[in-house]
């Protein structure tokens, strides 16, 4: 759900920017006071391996494609959408620049629906359904919802840009993002597992935080 | 650094390489979610809702060289060149912003 330069006017570009900096000032906030020395290579392999995901598109129904964007996977793993903010920050910028994959015009609002929003979601559906239903089964769920919630958001940005209207937008947006979450949860799912398995002391809810 | 922690990077790596030597040859070319949506609201490929310029071109447009956008194994090679560059923005960046004691 890269949103590409020219999608969003300007002015508009701007708003989503301001949003960024407010979000990058807690995101720094949060590291200063939660981001210990031992997270540092997690944190840097969460992006290295997000970059490279994101490349892996996996094809869905109607002639469409997607692939894992992992802002829940971080915020689950953190136990913080901020640590979201940072990794995709750092990730979408090098895309837009680099690859030109997701406009440099648009990276407050690819970096809002991908990092705030699906981190956020995912974190807070994570914490909801952990005590009822276990903690992959809710990771899963989250990672899906997050997915869905995203490719939402995206659809009214777009309608608000006048890119394309929100009759579209949306029921096109939701129908693609229902599938492609799927990717997401099972994804995110292996890779809570593999962490859980073999580096538990990484995890953030082995420390009671959950 | 802790040995575990070289562990962790060095899987983390050889993951990253798998999937960047995979990637070109097996990922779907076919229309993302939002490019779908576009094409269903009818809009053309290069559409723009307002002319931006002084957007600087990318080094490896689509993850691939621009002088042979179709090598499959030089997608390889920008999609490593990312990874690596990915790696060590973001060990920087954590490190810079680390928790103060």
């Amino acid at each position: 759900m890269h949103i590409p330069d020219g999608f969003i006017p300007i002015a508009q570009c701007l708003v989503y920017y301001v949003i960024l900096i407010v979000a990058l000032y807690f995101s720094v906030k949060w590291a200063r006071s939660n981001l210990d020395e031992k997270r540092i290579p997690l944190l840097a392999v969460l992006a290295a391996g997000i970059f490279a995901i994101m490349s892996m598109n996996m094809p869905i129904p109607f002639g469409t494609s997607g692939h894992m964007v992992g802002g829940a996977l971080v915020a689950i793993v953190f136990l913080a959408p901020e640590a979201a903010v940072l990794v995709f920050t750092v990730v979408l910028l090098i895309q837009a620049l680099i690859f030109g994959d997701g406009g440099i015009t648009a990276l407050g609002a690819n970096v809002l629906n991908m990092a705030i929003i699906g981190g956020s979601v995912g974190l807070f559906t994570f914490k909801g359904l952990n005590g009822a239903i276990g903690k992959y089964p809710a990771a899963g769920i989250a990672a899906w919802l997050a997915t869905v919630v995203a490719a939402f958001a995206c659809a009214i940005e777009m309608a608000i840009a006048g890119t394309f209207p929100m009759n579209i937008g949306i029921p096109s947006m939701i129908l693609y993002h229902v599938f492609i979450g799927i990717i997401e949860a099972v994804l995110t799912v292996i890779v809570l597992v593999a962490l859980d398995k073999f580096r538990p002391d990484l995890l953030a809810w082995n420390k009671g935080d959950a | 650094m802790e040995k575990r922690d070289k562990y962790l990077i060095a899987i983390a790596v050889v993951i990253c390489v798998v999937i960047c030597v995979l990637s070109p040859y097996i990922a779907s070319g076919d229309p993302d979610g939002l490019e779908k949506s576009a094409e269903d609201s009818g809009l053309a490929e290069d559409f723009s809702v307002e002319e931006i310029k002084g957007i600087p071109e990318a080094v490896f447009p689509d993850y691939a060289f621009a002088s042979s956008p179709d090598s499959q194994p030089l997608q390889i090679v920008a999609l490593a060149i990312g990874v690596i560059i990915t790696l060590f923005i973001g060990f920087g960046v954590a490190y810079v912003v680390k928790r103060r004691n």
